[in-house]
């Protein structure tokens, strides 16, 4: 294997993490629509938030391509909570870039989850167009003034810490846009209903508004005008979290219908043995594999410092249809029992919808990869 | 006070063992390895004993080929100061007998004086459950085997072990080797931090030659088999066919 020996035992504390304690949870926790505050102490306590930050600001300093492993093995366990490690990962790396150091010394609380931060973008009007923002920050002495609102943000129900996008100049487009740093207990800020969700509910998403919320000079997070820029130089990292994540769900999938089909028995054999399920087992042992396979390049793309755009929007929308797909297939190989509640394989495909969906859309993901061929040409 | 921990690299206990087809062993070409469980606990409660201020150092050693330096840094990611390869063979089939393995620690623990050696009870490879055992031997200090509890105090331990009819409670005086029983502590997942730090930590290498130990082996292996398959059971359709059964197939009634 092409791990190193750091990142193959990162990966064997982070499977054995997910086989022991969060895979036997995850029905319940879906069920029961459930913020897992106890697992997420203990991936604290192991080190499993804020995989990328360096040693000098609390974190254990690993590359994209460890991320990656971690949030795919985690997400083996249970999209929701790899979820959360991708949330805190993404905080954590704007942090580390822009944040000043008042700003950073919250990462530790953050990594301990002592902090639940949110990562506050989506608006009714501004979903994959972020442009269309209308959350404005008013400079206000050597302040600002927060007044808008956002939907479906996750952790929104029980945040401490938003980072909100708002306009801070209403004529200067997506270079008007700024970062905030928000006590989200703080006066003026109401948060709205948990959202009901097809899958990953364990994730607690929400709406958040603000009115007339006081920010101190502190709140501003990098340069101002700077938070679109910011947001973007992220994504690429997000995309591989969420190719991982969908990889994850897939993995689940393939390892739930193999054990299945070595055990049931139909016509006096086992369904294994028949060719129709043999088919279905080798097509997603085969795409959750190069779905692997091009997350990890696009890992190693970002950890070189190479151009990753491309490679990471492939990845995220390749992995994104393929956990769907696959998981559908897992369904498929438990014939009406995956059809049933409190079957994993019945949990996998709801989970796996919203990979094509969140972190970019995968129509957004071709957009993406059509313009970076027509830009670079069909061999970059 | 000083802790001396050796690690043994096995196959791991989720791997699926197949006996070579020449019966000489079992397959350990391009099959996982891992710490031996027993040494992880080992490791583990010396690691509390640090945590708890009892211990000062915990210095891990592992006997074998190159590939265990992998094996000596997750014990020092696990918590332990420093690591001692003995790089004793390039041949990774060879097994080293327990008497050999205790000579090799006896001289390491010449030179480390180390207060406590805690070991696993056996390796889950051979199941020979015998270096410790001969390590104290050799060392002519005290020992406690199996150890389910170990309080340390005043310059000597004190050790539940289990045993059959129960719990035995035995006090040794330190310098002592304990070896661990599975029930000992449950050790903890590695964090991802300390794997990182791991890398920073020393791995001194020495060789047979440094210790002058001889690895004859005394022992040989004549077969290793597969347990046998079991055969399949049979439905019997009436209390007369199955004592019939009993006493005319099975042999078992009379």
């Amino acid at each position: 294997m092409y791990l190193n020996e750091m990142q193959a035992q990162v990966r064997e504390t982070a499977q054995a993490f997910a086989d022991e304690v969060i895979r036997p949870a995850a029905e319940a926790l879906d069920r029961e629509e459930r913020f897992p505050s106890e697992i997420y102490d203990e991936m604290a306590k192991v080190g499993l938030f804020g995989v990328g930050v360096p040693e000098s600001l609390g974190g254990p300093g690993f590359d994209t391509l460890t991320y990656a492993v971690v949030m795919e093995e985690l997400s083996r366990g249970y999209a929701s909570i790899a979820d959360q490690c991708g949330l805190v990962e993404l905080i954590s790396t704007l942090l580390v870039r822009h944040g000043t150091e008042r700003q950073t010394g919250m990462l530790p609380e953050i990594l301990a989850m002592k902090r639940k931060v949110a990562y506050c973008i989506t608006e009714p009007e501004a979903g994959t167009d972020v442009s269309g923002i209308r959350t404005t920050a008013e400079k206000d002495g050597d302040g600002w003034v927060l007044n808008g609102g956002k939907i479906w943000i996750h952790n929104a129900p029980v945040a401490d810490t938003g980072f909100v996008l708002a306009r801070t100049d209403k004529a200067a487009g997506n270079r008007g846009m700024s970062i905030f740093i928000v006590d989200l207990h703080a006066q003026g800020v109401e948060r709205g209903p948990k959202e009901h969700k097809m899958g990953q509910r364990a994730s607690q998403v929400g709406g958040l508004s603000f009115s007339d919320v006081r920010l101190g000079p502190d709140a501003l997070l990098g340069e101002a005008g700077r938070g679109f820029h910011m947001m973007m130089s992220v994504l690429d990292k997000g995309r591989v979290g969420i190719a991982a994540l969908a990889t994850g769900i897939a993995q689940a999938g393939l390892e739930a219908a193999v054990e299945y089909a070595g055990v049931r028995k139909q016509f006096d054999k086992k369904i294994s043995e028949f060719q129709g399920v043999q088919w279905l087992l080798a097509d997603m042992a085969k795409d959750i594999e190069a779905a692997r396979l091009l997350v990890h390049s696009a890992a190693v793309k970002i950890d070189q410092g190479l151009d990753a755009t491309k490679a990471c929007s492939m990845a995220k929308c390749f992995a994104g249809d393929m956990a769907v797909a696959r998981t559908s297939d897992a369904v498929q190989v438990f014939g009406g029992s995956g059809y049933i509640r409190g079957f994993e394989v019945e949990r996998l495909y709801r989970d796996a919808k919203i990979t094509q969906i969140y972190e970019g859309t995968n129509q957004i993901q071709r957009m993406i990869i059509a313009r970076e061929l027509m830009k670079k040409g069909a061999r970059a | 006070m000083k802790l001396l921990v050796p690690v043994k690299r096995v196959v791991d206990y989720n791997v699926k063992i197949r006996v070579n087809p020449d019966g000489s062993g079992v397959e350990t070409s391009n099959v996982k390895m891992s710490m031996n469980p027993f040494d992880e606990i080992a490791l583990e409660e010396a690691v509390r004993m640090k945590e708890k201020g009892v211990a000062s150092e915990i210095v891990a050693v592992s006997i074998g080929t190159q590939q265990a330096k992998e094996t000596l840094r997750t014990a020092l990611a696990l918590g332990a100061d420093r690591a001692i390869l003995v790089d004793a063979t390039s041949d990774p089939k060879q097994d080293i007998e327990p008497l050999s393995v205790a000579k090799i620690l006896a001289k390491i623990v010449a030179e480390e004086k180390p207060d406590l050696v805690i070991a696993g009870k056996q390796a889950i490879d051979n199941d020979m459950n015998a270096t410790g055992q001969m390590l104290a031997g050799l060392l002519g200090w005290g020992q406690a085997t199996f150890a389910s509890a170990i309080e340390i105090s005043g310059g000597s331990a004190t050790v539940t072990r289990e045993i059959d009819g129960g719990l035995q409670i035995l006090k040794v005086a330190l310098p002592a080797v304990i070896t661990t029983d599975l029930r000992l502590n449950e050790p903890r997942y590695i964090s991802l931090p300390s794997i990182m730090k791991a890398k920073k930590k020393p791995l001194e290498e020495k060789t047979l030659a440094d210790l002058g130990v001889d690895l004859t082996p005394r022992l040989r292996i004549v077969h290793t088999d597969e347990p046998k398959q079991r055969s399949a059971g049979m439905r019997v359709g009436s209390v007369d066919e199955l004592i019939d059964k009993l006493k005319n197939e099975a042999g078992v009634l009379s």
